[in-house]
């Protein structure tokens, strides 16, 4: 006969709730009063967000408006413009598939085993050359569609994984420069550096999206689209370049020091020896820059860009779900929290991975 | 450049000064250090010892005088700094060591990126020379998990494994606790019976009268006396180094 145990309730565990909590009648008063008030919360949000909610077209927006709770039918209405924007209705497949590679590539670059200078550089190509081809097609039988019509998490997606592939190296090459040993070369790096930072991102965006082509050769101006990107990689490398270097100070001059006894060359040491070093000091602060980021390029709207949060106010804007917009951006707030809560986890996945081996 | 197919000393300096700022660290210094030699640097602290064997593979820059490594001069060029180096072996008193790679890849790195050696002729090596020093079976432990006296020895095998000519010590055992002392000294004793070339700035005066030919005492940026073990230890003429020696041996 098999003999089930069950387990007795952790004493340690209740004991130690009691004494946390209910210590004296005063404490056990506190502890139940907001005990109650977080159930309370909770009860009203789930009541709203999924008991009273409606969550199908069928009866329209009015029956929806009337409902209790959430109207999860704009969601179900509009959500192919929160996604995807402009863009022309029946090409909204390729968006989305735009929106897969970019994500795809993101997690290949990523994960340890691609970590080679060619397979990065090998994912980055493919994935962006995919997204383009695809978003603005004109090839392979697939219909033209500028860049003004691109829009919602497909164009924030391209402008924020861009902006970290274009900002992330031109940030250390700032970081590199700035430890020069040649005063006139990091005297001006810090110059741009903190130019650039005590400017607003809004400014900056402003001035590569309107004012430069009055400055630029026509020739040299290209589509309002990468300006902007431009601009922001420019912004984002700014900061990442303090970050990078904080990294770079926090390694002691010992180790470029026993790799120069080596024989190692400059880019050899760096390469090897510092950035390892550096990036793994730096890495909370790049993983925050990443996501301060991400969510700034809602910004990009100033200029006339639909991102995820501009087309969902076109979602509820336009006359018959006006009254549901607590839904559309709580849909959207959601969409971020996925892509920004990922990117902590990350985050936390590589500092258990580099803390092996220090002690 | 041929570094090491030159006859000559492998370490010629000669009328060495080096300035940090104002500061004059380095007077006059002339030493010659031949094949196979061993050599003992010691003196007070400041006195301009480690400065001197850093200039040797141009971890600091000297500013008068020569300095001629295996047959090739130090100065501005590139080329010759890399080759020097390639050749001069070099021991840290704070051993740093990688901290992110493991003790093999620490032997590993540098033949591989530097003699751009094959990576399995690489670890063959590598695993030798951790054999030499005794610890092969810390091979994929990283450098924090070691204690003091194994990651010495580890840097001792990482400097051994670009095959250098000479190797510099720089007190590579002052931050060890001392019963960890012996063993970092029994492998550099085996090494000197191997007849490398070695400096050793070091206080360990036992070492230095049982493997040194020659013994420096440097004061103030000056070397004041250099002299055989035997008569360094035993009829020194100079009065500071009778009162160093008193002040290391003395109780
Ligand atoms: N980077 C530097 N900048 C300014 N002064 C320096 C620098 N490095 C060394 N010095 C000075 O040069 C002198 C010689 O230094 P060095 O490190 O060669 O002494 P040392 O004999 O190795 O002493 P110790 O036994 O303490 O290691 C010291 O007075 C020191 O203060
Ligand atoms: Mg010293």
């Amino acid at each position: 006969m098999e003999m089930v145990v069950v387990a007795p309730p952790a004493p340690g565990k209740v004991e130690d709730l009691k004494r946390r909590f209910f210590a004296t009648p005063l404490q056990a008063l506190l502890s139940l009063m907001s005990l109650a008030i977080m159930a309370f919360v909770v009860w009203k949000l789930l009541d709203w967000a999924v008991f009273s909610a409606v969550f199908t077209t069928s009866g329209g927006p009015e029956a929806c408006q009337a409902a209790a709770g959430a109207c999860w039918s704009v969601i179900a209405a509009r959500w192919r413009i929160i996604l995807f924007g402009l863009y022309p209705f029946e090409e909204q497949w390729r968006s989305a598939l735009a929106c897969v590679a970019v994500v795809v590539m993101t997690v290949l670059s990523c994960i340890p085993a691609f970590w080679t200078g060619r397979r990065i550089a090998l994912v980055w190509g493919a994935g962006t050359a995919l997204y383009y081809v695809l978003m603005k097609g004109g090839v392979l039988g697939l219909s033209y569609v500028g860049e003004e019509a691109w829009g919602g998490l497909a164009l924030t997606l391209f402008i924020f994984v861009t902006t970290c592939l274009i900002g992330f190296p031109l940030a250390v090459c700032l970081a590199l420069l700035r430890r020069s040993e040649l005063p006139w070369i990091s005297r001006t790096t810090a110059l741009i550096i903190d130019g650039v930072r005590s400017l607003p991102l809004i400014s900056i965006l402003f001035t590569f999206a309107i004012v430069l082509p009055f400055a630029l050769p026509q020739w040299l101006v290209g589509d309002k689209l990468y300006r902007v990107i431009l601009g922001s990689a420019l912004f984002f490398s700014a900061y990442q370049a303090e970050i990078v270097r904080g990294g770079m100070q926090g390694v002691p001059a010992g180790q470029e020091e026993a790799a120069m006894a080596l024989g190692m060359s400059y880019w050899q040491r760096i390469s090897r020896i510092l950035l390892p070093q550096a990036m793994r000091n730096a890495l909370p602060a790049t993983i925050n820059q990443f996501v301060i980021s991400f969510k700034e390029t809602s910004l990009v709207v100033i200029v006339g860009f639909f991102e995820i949060l501009a087309s969902g106010n076109a979602a509820y804007g336009t006359g018959e779900w006006r009254f549901a917009y607590v839904e559309v951006y709580a849909f959207i707030a959601f969409i971020y929290f996925i892509f920004v809560f990922s990117l902590s986890r990350y985050g936390a996945f590589l500092e258990r991975r580099m803390s092996v081996g220090e002690r | 450049m041929n570094p090491g197919k030159a006859s000559g000393p492998a370490v010629r300096i000669e009328n060495l000064d080096k300035h940090y700022g104002t500061f004059h660290a380095l007077r006059k210094v002339n030493l010659s250090v031949g094949r196979g030699e061993r050599i003992v640097v010691c003196g007070p602290s400041g006195s301009g010892k480690s400065t001197v064997i850093r200039c040797i593979n141009r971890l600091e820059q000297h500013d008068g005088g020569r300095i001629t490594v295996l047959g090739t001069e130090l100065n501005d060029d590139v080329a010759n700094i890399d080759g020097i180096r390639r050749e001069v072996g070099m021991v840290f008193q704070h051993f740093n060591l990688f901290p992110h790679m493991t003790v093999l890849e620490n032997c590993m790195i540098a033949p591989m990126i530097v003699r751009k050696l094959p990576r399995t002729e690489a670890e063959t090596t590598a695993r030798r020379y951790l054999e030499k020093v005794r610890i092969p079976e810390q091979a994929m432990k990283f450098p924090g998990q070691l204690s003091g006296g194994q990651q010495q020895r580890v840097a001792i095998a990482r400097a051994l494994c670009m095959q250098p000519q000479i190797m510099l010590f720089d007190e590579p055992t002052s931050a060890l606790d001392p019963e960890m002392i012996s063993e970092v000294l029994d492998v550099m004793v085996t090494l000197a019976s191997d007849g490398m070339t070695m400096i050793c700035v070091t206080h360990e005066m036992g070492f230095a009268r049982r493997v040194a030919d020659r013994v420096v005492f440097m004061d103030g940026g000056e070397i004041v006396e250099e002299a055989p073990p035997e008569e360094f230890f035993t009829s020194c003429r100079n009065d500071r180094t009778r009162q160093f020696l008193s002040q290391i041996l003395g109780h």
